[in-house]
């Protein structure tokens, strides 16, 4: 809960990685060119690395801030349990900053000429790939915690471990627009992925923050 | 009270008044009944069970160089220890490896006969050289989320903020206090923690000569309960009864 306060109040709240998020996909096209069957061929794998880059975004400041200003000593030394707190504080600070993603992907979705269902479809996909993408940035920002310029580091170890999710999400918005029974598939697969990393993941959270703070 | 003879202005008055108290509470009065009246402005907490502080031939060091040679220290329920030396002689790691943070490489550390990763999240009050607090966040949030994590009663806070004279902060954005303010904050959740044994950082660093005698009367008022306190300090605090250590001495 005082994760997703502070996310608000410390440098507005999910604006940052929502403008982000609609910059890189409004841009995009421009680049690709204006061919609506590879627009809409193309949408979901876009927003589904549009919202990667945006998680990947915040990341730095998630523990970096809590390492420079003393609170991960404290709350090392608190009697909650570190996993939990970096679960709920991770989580906490990923709904506030990221919950604008699904609805910006679905209007993106109809943009790019998508059908409707698809649309929908790849916007619960990345509702269901966003815990998983924000614990795994965690878990690098942690790891990287108190490193200058940390953020090259993060990207470099939670991209690869991004790729599952990436895939399965933006797989269910392409099977989805190509009409195949698969997105469903692809969907329940990227919740699956999250919640195994809802359930891993803090264990590897807490342990980085220890080993930094030695 | 001959201390404040001739005392004719009532600010010098109440000062000596208040280092009065805080010398006539040793922690060893047992009288109940003095140290209700006492602390009377303190909220109302319970005694700590004894939890000592023991180290024994520690040797310590930061970035492969040895800091501290060979220290025992000793802290009993009720008493306070002051590290002191000069600057780089490893009053901070010291203090990181006996909250288990570093791990020391040789000699022992026991809290109540126990290792300090084991133990430290039920037992120790920390103020590190930063306070912990967020630039955005109001003192009141600060806090209250604190004393939620700790499971201590919100209604310790603001007699904690009063004993500290912060009260009428607690508005305002950590980020707007000046660094006294905000160290007088973290002295609050310390003493919020309500935990046995407090590891202080430099806790008079930023504090004017009235916040180092608040200082004194919260630690007293925290040893009066059974609690202990170690902290690193270039300062001279007059805690009674207080052993210092001398860390240039173990190089």
């Amino acid at each position: 809960m005082r994760e997703a306060r502070l996310a608000w109040s410390g440098g507005g709240g999910p604006a940052g990685p929502a403008a982000f998020f609609l910059a890189a996909i409004t841009l995009a096209p421009l680049a690709i060119g204006p061919s609506p069957e590879l627009l809409a061929a193309a949408g979901p794998g876009l927003m589904g690395f549009a919202a990667l880059l945006s998680v990947l975004q915040s990341a730095e400041r998630l523990y970096g801030d809590d390492f420079s200003d003393g609170t991960l000593d404290l709350y090392v030394l608190t009697p909650a349990g570190l996993s939990l707190l970096c679960l709920a504080k991770t989580l906490g600070q990923g709904v506030a900053t990221l919950w604008p993603l699904p609805l910006i992907a679905l209007l993106g979705g109809l943009m790019y000429g998508v059908a409707p269902l698809s649309s929908l479809m790849l916007a619960a996909a990345l509702a269901a790939a966003i815990p998983a993408l924000v614990l795994i940035a965690g878990f690098a920002g942690a790891l990287a915690a108190g490193i200058r310029r940390s953020g090259l580091l993060i990207a470099l170890i939670a991209a690869p471990m991004m790729v599952p999710v990436l895939i399965f999400a933006a797989g269910a918005g392409r099977a989805g627009f190509e009409g195949d029974e698969r997105a469903l598939a692809n969907l329940l697969l990227t919740a699956a992925v999250s919640l195994g990393t809802v359930a891993l993941v803090p264990f590897g959270i807490a342990a980085a923050v220890r080993s930094r703070l030695g | 009270m001959a201390v404040c003879f001739g005392g004719v202005l009532t600010g010098v008055r109440a000062r000596c008044n208040a280092v009065f108290r805080a010398l006539t509470n040793a922690p060893r009065s047992g009288d109940m009944r003095s140290m209700t009246t006492a602390f009377a402005d303190f909220p109302d907490m319970s005694a700590f069970s004894p939890r000592p502080l023991a180290a024994s031939g520690l040797c310590l060091s930061r970035g492969g160089v040895r800091l501290v040679e060979r220290l025992d220290l000793d802290l009993a329920p009720g008493g306070a220890l002051l590290l002191t030396g000069p600057n780089g002689t490893g009053k901070t790691t010291l203090m990181r490896a006996l909250a288990g943070f570093v791990r020391p490489d040789a000699g022992t550390i026991g809290i109540d006969g126990q290792a300090p990763e084991a133990v430290a999240a039920d037992m120790l009050g920390w103020l590190g050289h930063v306070d912990g607090l967020k630039p955005n966040e109001t003192l009141r949030r600060a806090l209250r989320f604190w004393a939620g994590l700790h499971g201590t009663p919100r209604t310790a806070i603001l007699p904690l903020m009063r004993l500290m004279a912060i009260d009428v902060l607690i508005d305002r954005p950590a980020g707007q206090l000046s660094r006294g303010q905000q160290r007088r904050a973290g002295l609050v959740r310390v003493a919020l923690a309500n935990r046995p044994l407090w590891l202080l950082d430099e806790p008079a660093g930023p504090l004017d000569g009235a916040g180092r005698e608040r200082l004194a009367e919260l630690v007293a008022w925290h040893r009066a309960r059974g609690g202990s306190v170690l902290a690193a300090t270039h300062q001279l605090l007059d805690w009674p009864d207080a052993q210092t250590i001398d860390l240039g001495d173990y190089r």
